[in-house]
């Protein structure tokens, strides 16, 4: 029986992933509350959001290790639920932790999965020596993968998902722990693949990494889709240029918020009021208005965009 | 019901299978000498201790000096009891702290294929520790060469209901502790009341039938009977009885343990 989406193979060639409706349901909670997506080939595409999004979710889902609850699923044009062992032999997946197997050095940690992957033994190990090289582990070659430093092991499980040479490869939180000169590097390599014409998609909580790398992104919270776009044509669209910031106290609040509240979007976040400066507006004619002794302008970015979606509350997880 | 369903879920093989049989080889040769020691030292050791140093008290048994009688109850003990340490302490280990499995799920290898290589490789291992004990059973002229393949034939078949079991175990446990009630009230009594250590007929006949209801019960008879050079039709029961105990035990196990794989 040929499952009616069947005939959206044909039209989705430029889309590596397309999603309809999906949801995943633990219980009666929605982690992943019923998403549309469509994701383009060749680009970086981001989600984003806090803790607890679901944006894990979305991705095991698409990387084929958790069974969606409803809703129709297309990986490289072919369908999760029925043509999920081909999807996984043209992906390449950096799962969170790394999944580096503790007991094997780094070369068998490569050999071992290139098996799993179905390469022949030969050529497995000529493309991991490559790859070893590619991501500066060849010194490490005989070790064994405990005496890694964490930035050595994201970049082991980024060499060992480029095994298969997959069209799109998949990074699930990629800096996360990581020092700033090892997601300099990481950002770097990632940023290459990406001009090498493999699609990307990636989840972070870092906005500056969404900013930095994702040529589209999707800002997801309590399992749905906030907003999707180009990371400063969101900026530009929900905040603006620039954000002038200021500290008041509660009884002040009202009396500062009169002042501006006409000409300018803001969002009050405790006692920090958020003033969205737009691009034909000036943001240091709104803070000679404001008149306040603590006042910080800088430019807008993708957390004003986030907080401003999203309500500001903190999340345990 | 689910349950049931279980009993006649189809397991779905490929080569993934010998991808996980080859991970858990690997790691075997990284840490060689303590695996071989653990194989088979120990049950020489054992024979040393119950089959010489018991069985000089004991004297004959069935008409059998106490460490013939023993032999091919060792044979059988020891594959048991690594399987059933590899099929859940090892499976365990690799299912939750080393999340092994999650990256091998990444790839195309499959959850069933997951299941049934870890049951290969545990088997293997079981059967490379009776390979042992035959080996130095047929050092001390205890068993004949020629009877050594099919007695490991049947050990072979026992390995793989054994493996099946320990990951039914596996995909049920919340924690280690589980491993030990399991030991206690399934691997523990049958150890000692299979007709491992003394006949059967000693038992009462309640006792016995019960026994009768148990793989190992069934692997020592045939094994016995084999290395004794007396083949009888009871032999083509027991296995009839150990394949199906391990047609049922692999469904089962393996639609618990891919449910565990992915939720």
């Amino acid at each position: 029986m040929t499952p009616p989406n069947q005939r959206l193979i044909l039209k989705s060639m430029e889309v590596v992933v397309e999603a309809r409706s999906i949801e995943k349901k633990y219980g009666n909670k929605a982690v992943v509350d019923k998403i549309d997506l469509r994701i383009p080939q060749g680009q970086c595409f981001g989600l984003l959001g806090p803790n607890g999004a679901g944006k894990t979710s979305l991705l095991k889902m698409i990387y084929g290790v958790s069974q969606m609850t409803s809703g129709e699923l297309f990986v490289l044009g072919l369908n999760v639920r029925t043509h999920l062992k081909i999807i996984k032999s043209r992906i390449g997946v950096v799962p969170q932790e790394d999944g580096l197997d503790q007991d094997f050095t780094v070369m068998d940690n490569l050999l071992v999965y290139a098996r799993y992957a179905g390469l022949k033994r030969k050529s497995a190990h000529l493309k991991a020596l490559d790859l070893l090289r590619m991501m500066q582990l060849e010194d490490y070659e005989a070790r064994s993968v405990e005496i890694l430093s964490g930035g050595m092991k994201r970049r082991l499980a980024i060499a060992r998902a480029l095994l298969n040479q997959p069209e799109l490869l998949i990074l699930d939180e990629p800096t996360t722990g990581l020092d700033p000169q090892a997601r300099q590097w990481i950002w770097h390599s990632l940023d290459q693949l990406k001009r090498a014409g493999r699609s990307l998609v990636l989840t972070t909580h870092y906005m500056e990494e969404a900013e930095t790398l994702c040529d589209r992104l999707v800002i997801m919270d309590k399992g749905k889709i906030l907003c999707e776009g180009h990371p400063r044509d969101l900026i530009q669209e929900h905040v603006g240029r620039e954000v002038l910031e200021f500290e008041v106290a509660p009884e002040d609040l009202n009396y500062y918020l009169k002042k501006v509240k006409d000409q300018y979007r803001y969002q009050v976040i405790n006692s920090r009021v958020n003033l969205f400066i737009s691009e034909t507006q000036d943001g240091r004619e709104a803070a000679r208005i404001i008149n306040s002794p603590n006042l910080r302008l800088r430019r807008a970015a993708l957390n004003d965009v986030f907080l401003k979606l999203s309500g500001h509350e903190l999340r345990d997880q | 019901m689910r349950l049931v369903a279980d009993f006649f879920y189809v397991p779905l093989p490929g080569r993934g299978v010998w991808c996980i049989w080859q991970r858990n080889f690997l790691y075997f040769r990284y840490s060689l000498w303590v695996s071989v020691l653990w194989v088979i030292v120990e049950p020489i050791l054992y024979l040393l201790a119950i089959g010489y140093g018991l069985g000089t008290l004991v004297g004959e048994v069935q008409g059998l000096p106490y460490v013939e009688f023993f032999i091919p109850a060792l044979m059988v003990i020891s594959a048991m009891l690594v399987v059933f340490f590899e099929s859940t302490y090892s499976t365990y280990t690799k299912l939750t702290r080393q999340k092994t499995f999650d990256t091998v799920l990444l790839t195309p290898v499959g959850p069933d294929e997951i299941a049934l290589g870890e049951m290969l490789w545990a088997a293997s291992k079981g059967l490379l520790s009776a390979v042992g004990v035959a080996l130095v059973g047929w050092s001390q002229g205890l068993i004949d060469p020629q009877m050594i393949l099919p007695a490991l034939g049947v050990v072979a078949l026992m390995c793989w209901v054994f493996a099946a079991i320990g990951l039914i175990f596996t995909s049920l446990a919340k924690n280690y502790d589980w491993f030990l009630y399991a030991q206690t009230i399934f691997i523990m009594p049958m150890y000692l009341f299979a007709g491992t250590y003394f006949p059967l007929e000693v038992l009462p006949p309640l006792v016995r039938d019960l026994a009768l209801a148990l793989p190992l019960t069934h692997a020592v008879m045939a094994v016995r009977s084999i290395l004794g050079g007396d083949f009888q039709a009871t032999i083509l029961v027991n296995v009839a009885v150990l394949f199906g105990m391990a047609v049922l035990a692999t469904n089962f196990a393996v639609s618990r343990f891919r449910r565990k794989l992915i939720g």
